[in-house]
C-alpha cells in the first residue's frame, strides 16, 4: 500500500509492506490490534504503542512522547498550494493595514496587525514583493483562514 | 456561614474552585455562556445558572447579572477565582453591597495593589524595594509619547513598558534601543487600551538575568498574616509564565525569610485578607524587588499546595467565613514543578491554536495532579483563553520531580488540536532547566529565531508508518468513541481511533 503525506511543508512517500498481521516500513513493523491501538517495533528492537487519531485530512499520531501532525495527500491530487496570499491564522479583527495596493514590501515586514484572543498578531510578508491587493480594512472582523492581502513575490 | 457559593468563573479554575466547594461540604453554583454549556465546569456544580450573550461582557465579565444569578439561586458568597472579575475592586464592592460575602480581599486593597502606581508608592512606604522606573501619567496620545521618550532617557535601555492597569504579559513590550520605542510604546498603549480600557504605561529599567520569585502570603481576619514560601516562575514566554515550581533552586533560608517579610508587610499595608501573591524580580546578586501584588488565586498556587500541604482555596473558604486559617507552621517538603498546557503552537510563535481534543489522556501514577478544565471530545475555541490544563508533579527532590515531569510529559496524549507539550518537554532537558540558572528571558535568549522540533528520521518514519497504518485499515472508519460501555464509562482504549470530518 503506498499513501503520501505533507509534514512541516514537506511531502513523504509511504510504501508499507505486509505480512499477515505485521506492516513495515523503513525497517520499522506496526502490529495493529483490534481495539484500535498500534504496536510499533523500532528497528533498533525497541517497542512502543502508538496513538492515531484523524481530523479533517490531518493524521494525528502519538508516539515516544511526541506528537506528529501528518496530513494525507489524496492520489491525484495537486499538492500545488503555493500561492502569495496572506491568510488570518485565527478568528479576530484587523488592528492596524500598514500597506496600501502597489506598495513594494520586503521579507519580514510587517504588513497588518490582527487581534486575536486578545493578543496582537503580526501578518508579516514571507518575501520581498509588491501587494497587489488588500481585502480587508482596520476594525473589519475576520475568520481564521481568510485571505487578507496578496502579494506577488519578486522571485 | 457560608452555605452555597457561587463561583463567577470558568474552566479550570471553576473546577478546582467547585470540588473544593464540595470537599468543604458546600453547595455550589456555577455560571456560564451559551458556548460553554457543554463544559466539565457545570458537572461540579450543584445548578448552574446561564448568563446570556455572545460576549464576555455579557457573561463572565457581567457583575450585575452574576450578582442577580447569586441571589435567584440563594447563594451566600461569591469566589471569583482569577481573570475575569477576580481584581476588580467595583465588582467585590458590589458583591458586599449586595449583602453577599466577598471570598477575596477587600475592595480598598484591590484597588490599591492594582493601580500599579500607587502600589509601588505603597511599598516604597512600607519598605520593600521597588524596581527603578518611571510613571506615565498622561493620557493624551502625544504628551504620553514624549513623556515616554523623557522616561526612557532617564532609565537607559533595555526598558519594559508596563499596561498601568495590566498583568498577563498584555500591553507589555520590551525595547532594546531607541529605534524600537515609538513603535513599542504605541503597541503597548494600544493593547492596554483594549484589554483593560485604560492606555497609560510606566517605563521600568529591565533587570537582565533575572529570577521572577513570587510569595503566597495568606491573611485571616483574626489577626494572622503568614508567607507559605515562595514559587519561581521565570520560564515565560511572550511574559507569560510556562514552566513554576517551588521551592525556587537558588533559595537559601535566610532570602526565604527576607522575601517572606516583605511579602507579609506588603500585605498588611494594605490591611490583606485572604490569599494573595506578591511577586519580585531576584537577581543575581540575591537583592530583590517588588513587581506587583496578585490579590487573588493565581495560576500556579498547586505548586505551594504540592510542598507545603496547605490547600489554598480551602482556606479561601475558611477564611471568607471568618474563621482562623487552618495553618499550623511552614513545613517546606520536596519539589514541585507545574507546567502549563497551552493550546498553541510553539514552532510558530506560540500562536493560540483550535480545533477538536480528539483524543485527550493525561498521565496518572505517583506524584501526578492534573488540573483542567477539559477533557477528551471537548472543542477548544477561539472564544478563552487557550490554557487546557496543568500538569503539577511532586517528589521528594528537584531531580526526582524533573525526572517526574519528563516521564508525565511523555505520557500526555493529545490528539486533534496542537498543543505546547513537545515544548515543555524539551524545557525539561534544557542545561538551565536542568541547573535551575533560569531567568525570566530564557526562552527568548534559548530561541532567538523561534523554537523548531525536528524529529529524528525513526521516530518521522514511525509516524508515518503508524499514519499509514492507520489509514489503510480504516480506523478512522470505526467511531467506537459514540458508544458507551456496560458500565457506563468510555474506555480510553475505544476512543483512539474517533473521526472528526
Amino acid at each position: 500500500m503506498q499513501h503520501e503525506f505533507r509534514y512541516n511543508g514537506e511531502t513523504h512517500e509511504v510504501l508499507l509492506e505486509r505480512t499477515p498481521k505485521i506492516w513495515t516500513f523503513a525497517n520499522h513493523c506496526a502490529h495493529p490490534r483490534e481495539d484500535g491501538r498500534i504496536r510499533i517495533y523500532f528497528e533498533d528492537g525497541s517497542k512502543t504503542w502508538a496513538h492515531v487519531a484523524k481530523v479533517g485530512d490531518m493524521w494525528w499520531v502519538h508516539h515516544s512522547g511526541r506528537i506528529f501532525t501528518l496530513e494525507r495527500i489524496e492520489a491525484g491530487a495537486s499538492n500545488d498550494e503555493q500561492h502569495g496570499g496572506l491568510v488570518a491564522p485565527m478568528p479576530g479583527v484587523v488592528l492596524e493595514v500598514m500597506v496600501s495596493a502597489g506598495e513594494s514590501v520586503e521579507a519580514g515586514q510587517t504588513l497588518m496587525i490582527l487581534e486575536a484572543m486578545k493578543m496582537e498578531h503580526r501578518i508579516v510578508a514571507s518575501e520581498d514583493g509588491t501587494v497587489t491587493s488588500v481585502h480587508y480594512n482596520a476594525g473589519d472582523r475576520v475568520e481564521q483562514g481568510t485571505n487578507l492581502l496578496d502579494v506577488d513575490g519578486t522571485e | 456561614m457560608i452555605r452555597r457559593v457561587l463561583v463567577a468563573n470558568r474552566g479550570e479554575i471553576a473546577c478546582r474552585i467547585l470540588r473544593a466547594c464540595r470537599e468543604a461540604g458546600l453547595a455550589s453554583v456555577a455560571i456560564y455562556a451559551e458556548n460553554d454549556s457543554e463544559g466539565l465546569f457545570r458537572e461540579l456544580a450543584d445548578q448552574s445558572v446561564l448568563l446570556e450573550g455572545d460576549s464576555i461582557a455579557t457573561t463572565y465579565l457581567n457583575g450585575a447579572a452574576i450578582i442577580q444569578a447569586a441571589k435567584d439561586t440563594g447563594a451566600d458568597a461569591i469566589h471569583p477565582g482569577f481573570g475575569f472579575l477576580s481584581e476588580r475592586a467595583e465588582f467585590a464592592q458590589a458583591v458586599m453591597d449586595a449583602g453577599l460575602i466577598w471570598i477575596g480581599p477587600s475592595p480598598q486593597a484591590i484597588e490599591q495593589m492594582g493601580d500599579k502606581m500607587s502600589a509601588r508608592q505603597i511599598m516604597k512606604a512600607a519598605g520593600v524595594p521597588v524596581i527603578p522606573g518611571v510613571e506615565i501619567e498622561e493620557e493624551d496620545e502625544a504628551l504620553a509619547m514624549q513623556a515616554i521618550r523623557n522616561a526612557a532617557e532617564e532609565t537607559g535601555y533595555p526598558l519594559l513598558l508596563k499596561a498601568t492597569a495590566g498583568g498577563g504579559g498584555k500591553g507589555m513590550r520590551v525595547v532594546h534601543a531607541s529605534n524600537e520605542l515609538e513603535s513599542g510604546a504605541k503597541s503597548a498603549r494600544r493593547e492596554a487600551l483594549a484589554a483593560f480600557g485604560d492606555g497609560r504605561v510606566y517605563v521600568e529599567k529591565l533587570l537582565m538575568k533575572s529570577k521572577h520569585v513570587e510569595v503566597q502570603v495568606l491573611a485571616d481576619t483574626h489577626g494572622r498574616c503568614i508567607h507559605l514560601g515562595e514559587r519561581e516562575c521565570s520560564v515565560q514566554r511572550r511574559h507569560q509564565k510556562v514552566f513554576e515550581e517551588a521551592p525556587c533552586s537558588t533559595m537559601t533560608p535566610a532570602l526565604r525569610e527576607r522575601m517572606g517579610q516583605a511579602a507579609v508587610a506588603a500585605a498588611q499595608a494594605v490591611d490583606y485578607v485572604g490569599a494573595g501573591t506578591v511577586e519580585f524580580l531576584l537577581t543575581e546578586d540575591g537583592s530583590f524587588y517588588f513587581l506587583e501584588m496578585n490579590t487573588r488565586i493565581q495560576v500556579e498556587h498547586p505548586v505551594t499546595e504540592m510542598v507545603t500541604g496547605v490547600d489554598l482555596v480551602r482556606e479561601q473558604l475558611r477564611i471568607a467565613t471568618g474563621q482562623p486559617m487552618g495553618v499550623n507552621e511552614l513545613n517546606i517538603r520536596g519539589h514541585s514543578i507545574e507546567v502549563r498546557l497551552y493550546a498553541e503552537d510553539a514552532t510558530n510563535n506560540f500562536l493560540p491554536a483550535i480545533g477538536p481534543l480528539a483524543v485527550f489522556r493525561p498521565p496518572t501514577g505517583p506524584g501526578i495532579r492534573l488540573d483542567t478544565g477539559v477533557r477528551e471530545g471537548d472543542e477548544v475555541t477561539p472564544h478563552y483563553d487557550p490554557m487546557l490544563a496543568k500538569l503539577i508533579v511532586y517528589a521528594p527532590t528537584r531531580e526526582e520531580a524533573l525526572q517526574r515531569m519528563r516521564r508525565a510529559l511523555d505520557e500526555f496524549v493529545v490528539l486533534g488540536t496542537t498543543t505546547n507539550i513537545g515544548f515543555l518537554r524539551d524545557l525539561c532537558d534544557v542545561p538551565e532547566v536542568i541547573s535551575g540558572d533560569t531567568y525570566t528571558s530564557m526562552i527568548d535568549d534559548l530561541y532567538p529565531n523561534g523554537y523548531t522540533y525536528n524529529p529524528t528520521e525513526d521516530n518521522l518514519n514511525v509516524a508515518l508508518m503508524t499514519a499509514a497504518v492507520a489509514e489503510t485499515t480504516g480506523m478512522h472508519r470505526t467511531s467506537i468513541a459514540t458508544q458507551v460501555g456496560p458500565a457506563g464509562v468510555v474506555s480510553p482504549f475505544q476512543t483512539l481511533n474517533r473521526r472528526y470530518p
